[in-house]
Parts: structure tokens; sequence; C-alpha cells
């Protein structure tokens, strides 16, 4: 192994890449720390998105006219504005005041970078994982809306057993999309602090000036997360799809 | 024509309708950084920190005009490679794997990455034939974005391309029209109204990508309204100069996405 890394960074140092910070306990151990934190907030993010983008499209079609009108005013909002903005908005503004408020009572806010990144990336994507279900929704054949009506299905039941069944298929598509978005998207967590492998890799190059090694390293992670991501959304369609749709 | 006018009045009307949710949203936003500014433990005078808004208005303004700078720069370069590389990539020759890779590889890259990647490895400056010319870093900002608005609209392209019926190449290549003829002088005239929804879309997303400068160092409106937040130091006016920015980043690219919507319905229609 050690020989290994050895060779690997003689080997890219021929070509003008400073891999040495590898061999440095100190900016080793961050960085492969940084890797593990991206994945954590990647995969907690898809997670949380998942529900919210779910409880959106609940209220999105739900009977209360005034729920409805919310969601719809939260969608247009989150996806006509920077995710960067949105971050700052909860972390520097929203942050700041529950801060002062608990501090004012003596009370330690609870509330850490991580959790706020995950916040506002699962509700960022909640909006558009919400739009593309809604597009699953408007697809379904009204013959089989009608014929589970005719059934005697009650809402809630067409809802969850037929439904939602067949818009998630048709969204798919939509939805592993919004996943790899997600995944470069989380790159912006570095910007408010989180030890994530960009905010790892920002520490190192500042200390050594490797910027392009480093960067490239970056890029193969990412690649090979959203290339696992597409991987994901191809099986999911294969194995969901429709018989007698597509090809 | 009276029949005609009233119709397109009254598809204006809808369409003014759908502009609806917009102002709602952008009335709850301004009402929940109401109550959060009449909230926020702060001790001197509200209607002073509103003052010193007002006061900072005009460098929010030079900000969002370096964001706007920075995006109409980015997807003027973005079109041109990307139409060069979504034309390229249909070929099956080096040059069009060289092309399908160029587009996998920037679509798929975080665009913060992509960002410091041009900031950071760019040089400051460049010489050219002796003359020392400068690089700022809004232009590396710019190549920065540039770059996956190029493989998005290469995307757009492939799309608009493949949107024509084949039969119309094979009838072009029977009254022997060469492929490069047929792709310039006969599909693309057709895309080009296609594209246009799309490619507003990659403008609006490429416009919103533009707040990832601050990150670098560039004076846009997040980051003049950090400066402005840290300068006056007070918790109100932080939600408010916040809630500023977020506003005039909707008050941009809502009416964009509006007009996508609107034109999309109409090539539907149509």
């Amino acid at each position: 192994m050690e020989t290994l890394l050895h060779g690997f960074i003689t080997a890219t140092a021929r070509i003008g890449l400073d891999y040495r910070f590898l061999l440095d306990d100190y900016e080793r151990v961050p960085f492969v720390q940084g890797l593990g934190v991206s994945i954590e907030i990647i995969v907690s993010t898809m997670t949380a998105s998942a529900i919210a983008g779910l409880v959106l499209l609940l209220a999105l079609r739900g009977r209360n006219r005034l729920i409805a009108g919310l969601a719809r005013c939260f969608i247009e909002v989150t996806r006509n504005t920077p995710t960067l903005v949105q971050l700052y908005c909860a972390f520097l503004v929203l942050n700041m005041l529950i801060t002062q408020w608990l501090h004012a009572r003596g009370i330690d806010n609870p509330f850490k970078p991580f959790f706020w990144v995950v916040l506002v990336l699962s509700l960022h994507k909640a909006a558009f994982h919400a739009e593309a279900l809604r597009a699953g929704f408007d697809a379904l054949p009204s013959q089989t809306l009608e014929g589970a009506a005719s059934l005697g299905f009650s809402r809630a039941t067409r809802f969850w057993r037929i439904e939602l069944p067949l818009a998630l298929r048709a969204a798919l598509p939509a939805l592993a999309n919004n996943m790899v978005e997600l995944v470069k998207a989380s790159a912006v967590a570095s910007a408010i602090a989180v030890g994530d492998v960009t905010y790892q890799s920002i520490m190192i190059w500042t200390q050594r000036d490797n910027v392009l090694a480093l960067m490239l390293l970056i890029l193969a992670f990412f690649g090979v997360l959203t290339w696992l991501v597409t991987l994901a959304g191809r099986w999911l369609e294969r194995r969901y799809r429709i018989p007698g749709y597509g090809y | 024509m009276a029949t005609d006018s009233a119709s397109t009045v009254g598809k204006l009307a809808l369409n003014l309708n759908r502009l609806l949710p917009g102002l709602y949203a952008v009335l709850g936003v301004l009402a929940t950084g109401a109550v959060l500014w009449s909230l926020a433990p702060d001790t001197g005078s509200r209607g002073e920190t509103l003052a010193r808004l007002v006061e900072w208005a005009p460098a929010l303004a030079h900000g969002f005009a370096m964001n706007v700078l920075i995006s109409i720069g980015a997807i003027f370069i973005g079109t041109l490679i990307g139409l060069l590389a979504g034309a390229l990539a249909m070929s099956k020759s080096f040059v069009g794997k060289l092309a399908r890779v160029w587009i996998v590889a920037f679509r798929n890259a975080p665009w913060l990455v992509l960002i410091y990647f041009t900031t950071y490895v760019f040089p400051f400056e460049i010489h050219v034939f002796g003359a020392i010319v400068p690089f700022p870093d809004w232009l590396k900002v710019m190549l920065g974005l540039a770059l996956p608005a190029s493989a998005n609209i290469a995307e757009v392209f492939r799309g608009a391309v493949s949107s024509i019926p084949s039969a119309q190449w094979e009838a072009a290549a029977s009254l022997a029209f060469s492929r490069s003829q047929i792709l310039l002088k006969i599909v693309v005239p057709q895309c080009i109204r296609r594209m246009l929804p799309p490619w507003m879309n990659v403008y609006a997303i490429i416009t919103m990508g533009t707040a990832l400068s601050s990150l670098v160092g560039i004076h846009d409106l997040l980051d003049t309204a950090q400066i402005a937040s840290s300068t006056v130091a007070r918790s109100s006016f932080t939600v408010l100069t916040y809630v500023a920015t977020l506003v005039i980043f909707f008050a941009y690219c809502y009416p964009i996405s509006w007009l996508t919507r609107t034109f999309e319905k109409r090539l539907r229609t149509v």
C-alpha cells in the first residue's frame, strides 16, 4: 500500500501534479474525512429531499387551496433563487437569530452547519422532486384513474396504491436527474465551513498551492458519485418499468 | 379579426394569471423578512436599519450588475462552444468522441469546483506577443460558468435536432445536399425556435450560478450583501440585506422562467 502510494506520487510528480499531501497525516486524514462528510451530506440530503418532496406533492395535490397555494409559492421561490443565497438566508440569518435568541436565554445553539446544509439542499431539491412527480401525475392515463374510481377505491387508496406508484415510475428519469444535480450541489457546503471534501481541499491548497492536483481528485470523486447515481437510476427504471411502455 | 384579438387578450390574461404565484411568493418572502426584521434581537431603532438599507442600495445594485454581466458573458461563450460541441458530437469521428466526452464531463462536474478551477488554475495575466494582458477574476468566473453552460446547450441542441423527423435528412440527402448542408440549411433553422425555451432555462440557471462567484472574491450581489451586513453589524439589517438579495435574484429569474413556460406552451399548441 505504502509503496503503491509512493509510486503514484512520483509518477504524478513527473507530469507536474503535487500529491505529496497524501503522505502527511495532518492533511490526508482530514481529506479522507472530507470524502466521508460529503457522502454523509449527499446520502442524508437524498433521503430528506425524497420525504420533503413527497410532502410538497401532497400539499400541492391536497384539497386545501391555501396549503396548495403556499406550496406553489415555496416551489417558485426555491426554483428561481440561487442555492447559495438560500443557504446564506438560512445559515447567516435564521441560524444567527436562533443563536442570539437562545444565547439571551443561556442556551447553546444545537443546530450545526451540517444540519443547515442538509435542510436547505433537501428543501431545494424537494421542490424539483415535487415538480417532477407532478408531471408524472399529469401523465397518468385517465382510463386507469376512472377504472380505479369505478372499482370503489377510496381517494387515499387510489393515491397510495395506484396513482403514486405509476407517477413515480413516470417521474423516475427526472428524479434520477435531480439526484445527480443534488450530488453536484453538495459542494456548496464548503461555503459555510462544513468539513466536506471541497472545504478540506481548499484548506490543503492554500497551504501547498497544488490546486490542479486536488481539483482533478475532487472532479474524479464527484464524477464517480454522479456515475453511480446515474447507474442506480437506470437500474430502477429498468426494474420498475411499466410493461407496454417505452422500449 | 375581432375574435382573434379578443382571444389574444384572453391568452395574455391567462398567462399573466400564471405570474400570480410569483407575486404571492415575493409577498410571502417580504412578509417573512418583515417579521424576522421586527423580531430580531436588536437594540437600535428599526427605522434606522431600513435607512441603512437604502444607503447600501446603490452598492447592491452595482453588485447585481456584476452578476448580470457574468451571466451574459457566460451564456454567450457557452452558446458558441455549446453549439459547436453539439454539432460535433453528432459525428462518429474522433473529434465527435472528444465533444461527447466534453459534454459528459462538464455536465457532471459541480459548478463550484469548476469556478475554483478556472479562478485558481488560470494565470492572473497573459503574455500575448510581449504585451501583458490582465486576466481579471470576473472573466475567469465567466469562463468557469461557460463550461457547464456549453455542455447544457450542446444537449439542448442535440435534443432540438433529434426532434426533427429523420425523414427530412433522407429527403434532403436524396436531393444531393451534403450532411453539413442539411444540418446548417435545413435542420438548424427549424431548431432555433424549439431551442429558445430550454436555452432561456439554461440562462436562468447560469444567472443563479453567478452567486457562487462571491466565494472566489468577486464583488457580486451576495458578496456586497455580506460586506454590508458585516459593516453595519446589526442583526435586523442582516435580515434585510439577505431578504433583499433573495428578492432581487427572484425578480430577475422568475420572469425568465415565466416567459420560458409561455413560449413552451405556444410551441406545443402550434
